[in-house]
């Protein structure tokens, strides 16, 4: 969709963006007062804030110009996606409740909510249009709308999404699958939608969300994640980023760990035009522990930014993170990963590193580890590479028989799967293989090595 | 078989070879001894095709064609095989994709069919036994984490898988203690066969109490100067290596 430069500045001198944002803002108000003065809350914020530009430290790296000249449809109607595209979209055979949202909408039709003994799914919609309704506590508690522009309009949007909450003690074994489907309309679509995750104390659950474009729309997802560990509860969350590859993403993860909890994170990141994410986890009691898992496969003009931030507010907490990156064509990856250690928090553990594959001379990454320490007795580490394939490594197999374009694969292929591999969640790892695979030059030389458990 | 005729070659800039001769028959041993910084290594990567070797005179004519024209993957295909005086570690890549892609890349090129995976695990199977490896190493990533034992052993289980022509094996017994040896050199004497030629390149004599050569030549200053059999690398062990360089440079 084109815009003039007229639009594009729009009245008050903002960008469409801003405008259609502002204008979504001053829609019809909700039914819930909860959720209505978390909505007026929000609004604030972001009419504070506004969009986020390169003069903000934490956006130097990523320009907003493109998605700042789309004016953004709020809930737009758009066409139903055929079951056959949701299938084939779908991830299969993980056995748990699946969830398929479009534009950010719940769709019933679509869902297989599985009711099972500890744990409740709620559709947040349900709630919010619902005067009774009681919503939890801590809703919109995590990630500092003052800080987070994109937060702010997420949560002065208020409603669509999901609350997922575990009873204290409950295992819950299947994972429970959110499919995020992003279908284009006649203008390009905005949705906001909002996770929150409620794990009970020493519970265990799996969520992966899963971001998905169906057709080319320059479509854009911002998504705020919200996730709270009480003591001694396991969360394995995985979030696969597959937008169409001229959409726009933007997306917040914010979460608190409680005493002797422990939060695995797997961010995968395959399409969008833009992409950000902000991972925060604050580590708020002994023995809380997160894992970082991270990867971003890009091609073409891809941008890609990750920002982490890890705060050890406790002793004897742990943070270790690992991001990878392979970039082709005149893809940009950005990654800034910062891991706070507060007074008093003695004994914690800290180690950070991201590396990165550049497949090609016009491919570009900026990185950005930093480590903030105000404690004396801990252990950290951290680390940044930018380079090519080993060359060592590619003779060897070369000097094996296999041609230098498959070795060039092979290796590319394995650098990735130190993360992939982490996913012990079969059909996403073998999902996550196939995309791996497809970003490379040439996927067909490796294709027999996908799931090859000789 | 292999015929390499005033071969020179450098690296980085510096002058190794410095004309060298060799001629390897089929059914052959070949042990190429010589101090460090003669040139044993270069002329091994060499006739691998390893980048950063530069052939600067000389020619290596293998089975009627022309070895230096061909690519690292075609020297392979071909029949040539390099045993890695240091094994490089590819985590990610498990040892038996490395060993099925390679033996099929092999066999296609060869007009051969390639072999579906019950096939491959039966026959490495056996070779795994000859280098009494277990199991379990098939699943882990190539040389991650593997002794320097470990990865030698690797290397020429390869060997065995691969069934090369021509295998010139790189100071493959560097690092290995006595049992390790024993097992290697088990490996590549069962490997001999009167239509395959093995080139050892050692610094030291030991490795030949196991692997009894038909030929030994001393290299030095990148060029062979002396050609003896097994003695000649009995004498080296008692005499050292300098007494080669006088008698070459009378």
């Amino acid at each position: 969709m084109s815009q003039t430069a007229a639009i594009d500045k729009g009245k008050a001198g903002l960008s469409a963006a801003e405008t259609a944002f502002r204008q979504s803002l001053a829609g019809p108000e909700v039914a819930n007062t909860a959720a209505s003065a978390l909505r007026a809350a929000g609004n604030a914020a972001f009419a504070t804030a506004g969009l986020p530009a390169i003069r903000d430290e934490a956006w130097k790296y990523t320009n907003l110009r493109t998605l700042a000249r789309r004016a953004f449809d709020h809930g737009g109607p758009v066409a139903a996606p055929d079951a056959a595209a949701v299938e084939s979209a779908a991830i299969g055979g993980l056995g748990g409740p699946r969830l398929v949202f479009v534009n950010g909408q719940y769709v019933a039709a679509l869902s297989d909510l599985q009711i099972q003994k500890g744990l409740d799914i709620a559709p947040l919609a349900t709630l919010i249009h619902d005067p009774g309704s009681e919503l939890p506590q801590s809703l919109c508690r995590l990630g500092d709308p003052g800080r987070h522009p994109f937060s702010a309009l997420n949560q002065g949007l208020l409603e669509h999404g999901v609350l997922l909450r575990t009873h204290a003690g409950a295992v819950i074994s299947d994972p429970i699958y959110l499919l995020f489907l992003s279908v284009p309309g006649a203008a390009p679509q905005a949705c906001h939608p909002r996770v929150f995750v409620d794990s009970g104390a020493d519970s265990s659950l799996s969520v992966l969300e899963h971001y998905v474009g169906l057709g080319s729309g320059q479509n854009l997802t911002n998504v705020v994640t919200e996730i709270q560990l009480q003591r001694g509860s396991r969360l394995r969350h995985y979030r696969v980023q597959d937008e169409a590859a001229t959409a726009f993403h933007v997306g917040g993860v914010f979460a608190s760990v409680g005493r002797d909890a422990r939060l695995e994170s797997h961010n995968l990141h395959f399409g969008a035009a833009l992409a950000r994410l902000d991972l925060e986890v604050a580590l708020n009691e002994p023995g809380a522990e997160v894992e970082m898992n991270g990867l971003y496969c890009l091609g073409g003009r891809q941008h890609v930014d990750n920002h982490t931030r890890v705060d050890h507010h406790a002793a004897h907490t742990r943070s270790e993170e690992d991001y990878r990156g392979v970039l082709n064509d005149r893809a940009r990856g950005v990654f800034n990963g910062k891991a706070i250690v507060h007074e008093d928090a003695q004994k914690i553990e800290a180690h950070q590193s991201n590396s990165n594959l550049l497949l090609s001379a016009q491919a570009e990454v900026d990185t950005k580890p930093e480590l903030e320490i105000y404690a004396d007795d801990v252990k950290c580490s951290h680390g940044a590479t930018v380079g090519q394939l080993d060359q060592t490594a590619l003779f060897y197999l070369r000097s094996r028989g296999i041609d230098a374009e498959a070795a060039k694969a092979l290796l590319t292929f394995a650098f990735a799967e130190a993360v992939v591999g982490r996913i012990d969640l079969e059909p996403v790892r073998r999902r996550l293989e196939t995309a791996v695979a497809g970003a490379l030059p040439d996927r067909s030389l490796i294709e027999n090595l996908i799931g090859a458990d000789t | 078989m292999l015929s390499i005729n005033n071969l020179q070659a450098s690296v980085g800039g510096k002058q190794i070879l410095n004309g060298l001769d060799l001629e390897v028959e089929a059914g052959q041993v070949h042990a190429i001894m010589g101090p460090n910084g003669s040139g044993k290594s270069t002329l091994a990567n060499v006739l691998a095709g390893r980048e950063g070797y530069a052939v600067t005179g000389g020619s290596v004519v293998y089975r009627d064609q022309d070895l230096l024209e061909l690519a690292p993957e075609e020297r392979a295909r071909e029949g040539v095989f390099l045993a890695f005086q240091y094994p490089v570690e590819i985590p990610g890549v498990n040892n038996a994709y490395l060993l099925k892609a390679a033996l099929n890349a092999q066999r296609k090129h060869r007009g051969e069919p390639e072999l579906d995976a019950f096939e491959f695990l039966a026959l490495v199977k056996d070779k795994m036994k000859l280098m009494g490896m277990d199991e379990s190493f098939l699943n882990r990533g190539v040389n991650e984490g593997f002794s320097g034992g470990e990865k030698k052993r690797n290397e020429i289980l390869q060997m065995a898988v691969l069934e090369p022509r021509l295998a010139v094996l790189d100071e493959t017994d560097s690092g290995l203690d006595i049992d390790a040896l024993r097992v290697v050199a088990g490996g590549v004497n069962s490997l001999r066969r009167a239509d395959r030629a093995i080139v050892l390149v050692t610094h030291y004599q030991r490795l030949l109490d196991y692997i009894e050569p038909d030929f030994v030549h001393v290299l030095s200053a990148g060029r062979i100067v002396k050609t003896g059999d097994k003695d000649l690398a009995l004498e080296l062990e008692s005499r050292g290596y300098d007494w080669t360089r006088e008698a070459a440079s009378a």
